[in-house]
């Protein structure tokens, strides 16, 4: 029985942690730079569909991950170029133009792998025992790393000088440029880092989850409730709502069903934002 | 205006018309109900259209009401073939997705003045929520199979003669759509899309009227999916996913926004969704031209298709001429009660405090200055009364009423009218239909907004104000957004005006004025406050202009107030001198 509840609380901790690392990306890109990534999910996608390269190709697997680092930041720097930088200050016509370049990714994925489902043939499926329960050892990495990853950026984030100047140009983006801050090039890293993010959490998802061209859809969503739930712009609200969004998702769907697990979480983010536009952590 | 005197109008609804009866003679049956089906999606697109196109709010799961549609007609079709009573229940297949969409829009649009991406990805997880669903349930969808065996609508044959009925349904909402774009309603519409703020402070329900936008769209979508169903005689769940959702918003898209929408939502939907139909299957970068195309047309020619027609119907257009106006009716008088109090009023935000119990009364009528240095909650006050700042401690009231809890519109329909700091217009607005906008903001009923007539209403006012601002009639088809700086000033004080408030705000209304602008828009205020004999709280920077117009002026400092008096006692006051001068109190 206490076997259970450890089992129950991991996978409710490590249900948090997925949810995190997907939607750091877009809290990046939509808590940071105020833009709308509708081919988040996309990127990820990418990140997933670079470790079936990699095994396909019969590499070690682990070279997925730098593999889907690069090929998200070469995207996202030709992408910012193209569509996120003309449409800087027509906001509406950026969510359709990111929605038309999810379209885009996912059809051309499609055009070169099929629409059928990928699988990752990985080794790692030893287990570890935490607290007389056995857990498998690749989530209890992949939570180990993301929190170590979350700790890192934050310190980054409020200690280092880039981080300073990226808080500078969300606070006030006019004076950051008056101030000497190339605020055109901070944004475009921070589009790339977020994009980047995106693939990285693909390829280290690859392994746990379905892999096909429509995929990025669900995190899309996914990481999207986690902010409205969360609030933008701070790594509290990151957490809290990956939380909020993990814990309902976890319980309503081992109560009664995945699909209800949906609703509980949609009904959750309509709810916020009818009652509560600003997410349980407010930009301070 | 008659329909037969705009052959703009009417001139592209005949060629459709046209159209859809000659494109069956041009092929065999197969051909016609092709074009049905494609004709049915290109309603749904409408739909989008009109939310998207019109009002600027993005629907991304617009399958969903299409599909729910199509399940409820033919469940219902299927029980009825057993007992015909149940006929009864098929205009849920309209009436259920049209309320969905409003609700849903109403609780969305509640809280927010913006549209953002918010709506649009709530709308996506519906529709994906809704295929799902459509798999699992499947005792009563049938599940991934889909529900077969749908009879044909009684009376008509899904190989031939439903299409005319396709035909008719599709030009029917095409001039029902052209019919509401030209009447007040669509005006306020193409208003939200532009600055839902300025709406607000008009007093319109401007969540209201997204919501019954979406509403319509939802109904189109239910529409298109209940003929759909017996259409196609079976329902699966891809007529609720996301897929289709994406096709329908490219097809809305690429066909065109604009005057022309409807017209470019079915081209769009007849001529993309047909080639993709045909060629997804032979050409494997079919769909992705396709996403490309949507890209370069959202990058490059937001205008879309029809667009590239639009030259053409403007040399159709015959410039109306001066048609009989109408009185609009009038707006209540003021009371004797018109006190304006502040309570010690506090606002706060992100753990600065901006008003710091703030006690204000102004009980007489006519100009009140409010000075104080940057940074002592001059415009903060305003933004407190309208909704736009939350006021932690104290109370506003106006006539009486506490202020506490009511949004910007509803704040405005108590008679406070409001001029911000920076003009805040419909950039692409003719200076006719935000005149227009104005006189029908709190006059006009719903039902009004739905009459031709409402487009004639005058009230005395602009008459007297269009003999001081000449460009308001010389100038009147011209976009708002290419006039100059000062102009627009003049522009938005007008606006501010025709609506007859009890109590104006006037946010720094020179600012950005030259000399003689300036000395023109305060002989405006001073007379039209007068003539209305209303309250004006005027902030201002020029303290010529604050001598001009006030007779009694309140300094605020650090969100308190300081003192109050005529400008000349004002400028004797040490305190104030400290204040000007720098010092801390």
């Amino acid at each position: 029985m206490e076997g259970l509840a450890v089992t129950y609380s991991l996978n409710l901790l490590y249900q948090c942690a997925l949810l995190a690392l997907v939607a750091l990306g877009l809290a990046i890109v939509f808590g940071q730079l105020g833009i709308m990534n509708m081919a988040h999910g996309e990127f990820l996608m990418l990140g997933a569909y670079a470790m079936v390269v990699v095994q396909r190709v019969g590499l070690p697997l682990w070279l997925g991950v730098p593999l889907a680092a690069l090929a998200c930041a070469v995207i996202a720097l030709v992408v910012e170029r193209i569509l996120i930088r003309p449409l800087a200050h027509r906001p509406f016509d950026t969510l359709l133009a990111t929605w038309g370049l999810g379209i885009l990714m996912r059809k051309s994925v499609e055009a070169v792998f099929g629409r059928g489902y990928q699988s990752i043939d990985h080794g790692w499926t030893g287990t570890l025992e935490v607290v007389g329960a056995p857990y498998p050892a690749y989530r209890l990495g992949l939570m180990a790393a993301v929190a170590v990853a979350l700790g890192v950026l934050a310190w980054w984030y409020r200690r280092s000088p880039a981080g300073a100047r990226v808080q500078a140009m969300v606070a006030n983006p006019g004076l950051a440029e008056a101030m000497g801050l190339n605020t055109r090039r901070l944004a475009m890293w921070a589009f790339v880092a977020g994009s980047v993010c995106a693939g990285i959490a693909g390829a280290l998802l690859a392994p746990l989850v379905r892999i096909e061209p429509a995929m990025g859809m669900d995190w899309l969503l996914a990481s999207f409730f986690v902010l409205v739930v969360g609030g933008l712009g701070t790594l509290g609200g990151l957490l809290a709502g990956a939380a909020l969004i993990g814990g309902t998702q976890v319980a309503v769907s081992s109560a009664l069903d995945a699909t209800w697990g949906t609703v509980a979480v949609l009904l959750l983010a309509i709810l916020f934002l009818w009652r509560r536009p600003n997410g349980l952590v407010a930009r301070a | 205006m008659a329909w037969w005197r705009a052959p703009e109008v009417f001139g592209p609804w005949l060629l459709l018309a046209a159209a859809l009866v000659a494109a069956p003679t041009l092929g065999d049956d197969y051909l016609a109900y092709q074009l049905g089906l494609y004709l049915l999606y290109g309603l749904v697109a409408q739909g989008i259209a009109l939310t998207w196109g019109r009002c600027g709010f993005l629907p991304l799961g617009q399958a969903l009401f299409f599909g729910l549609g199509a399940y409820v007609s033919g469940l219902v079709l299927k029980a009825a073939e057993v007992h015909s009573a149940w006929w009864a229940a098929w205009p849920l297949a309209v009436a259920l997705p049209a309320g969905l969409d409003w609700g849903l829009a109403r609780v969305l649009f509640a809280r927010r003045s913006e549209s953002g991406p918010f709506f649009s990805l709530i709308t996506l997880a519906l529709a994906m929520l809704g295929f799902q669903f459509a798999n699992q349930w499947s005792s009563v969808t049938g599940g991934f199979n889909g529900l077969g065996g749908i009879p044909d609508l009684p009376g008509f044959d899904r190989y031939t003669t439903l299409y005319w009925l396709i035909a008719g349904i599709v030009l029917a909402a095409t001039a029902g759509w052209v019919w509401l774009d030209r009447m007040p309603l669509g005006t306020l519409w193409r208003a939200v899309a532009e600055q839902e703020n300025r709406l607000q402070f008009f007093g319109f329900a401007t969540d209201r009227l997204k919501a019954l936008a979406f509403g319509l769209s939802g109904a189109l979508g239910g529409l298109a999916g209940a003929i759909y169903a017996p259409h196609q005689g079976l329902v699966t769940p891809q007529a609720t996913g996301f897929q289709l959702s994406a096709e329908l918003l490219i097809w809305a898209a690429v066909g065109g926004r604009g005057n022309s929408s409807p017209y470019g939502a079915l081209l769009g939907a007849v001529g993309i969704g047909w080639l993709s139909a045909t060629l997804r299957q032979s050409f494997v970068y079919w769909e992705v031209m396709v996403a490309l195309l949507f890209i370069v047309v959202v990058l490059r020619h937001p205008g879309g298709a029809v667009a590239l027609a639009a030259p053409l119907w403007r040399q159709l257009a015959r410039r109306n001429g001066d048609e009989p106006a109408v009185a609009a009716p009038a707006m209540p008088g003021g009371t004797d009660d018109e006190t304006l109090a502040f309570e010690g009023v506090r606002v706060q935000q992100s753990g600065v405090t901006i008003l710091d119990g703030l006690d204000l009364v102004i009980s007489t009528r006519g100009v009140h200055g409010l000075i104080g240095p940057n940074g002592a909650g001059k415009t903060s006050s305003f933004n407190a009364m309208s909704a736009r700042l939350p006021v932690t401690a104290g109370s506003i009231r106006w006539r009486g009423r506490c202020l506490a809890g009511l949004t910007a519109d509803a704040v405005a329909r108590l008679g406070i009218g409001r001029k911000s700091q920076i003009p805040s217009i419909f950039p692409t607005m003719s200076v006719r239909d935000h005149l227009r906008i104005a006189i029908w903001a709190q006059r006009a009923s719903g039902l009004d907004l739905l009459r031709g007539r409402t487009q004639r209403w005058r009230t005395p006012l602009p008459d007297t104000l269009t003999a001081e601002l000449p460009f308001l009639s010389t100038q009147a088809d011209r976009a708002a957004g290419e006039l100059s700086q000062g102009q627009r000033q003049m522009l938005e004080l007008v606006l501010t005006f025709l609506t007859e408030p009890r109590l104006l705000l006037l946010d720094e209304p020179c600012a950005g004025l030259s000399t003689h602008e300036t000395a023109q828009q305060l002989a405006l205020i001073e007379r039209t406050v007068a003539s209305l004999r209303a309250t004006a709280l005027l902030i201002e920077h020029d303290f010529a202009a604050v001598e001009r117009l006030a007779t009694q002026v309140h300094v605020l400092h650090q969100g308190r107030l300081l003192v109050i008096g005529t400008l000349a006692e004002l400028q004797a006051d040490e305190a104030v001198q400290r204040v000007y001068a720098g010092g801390r109190k």
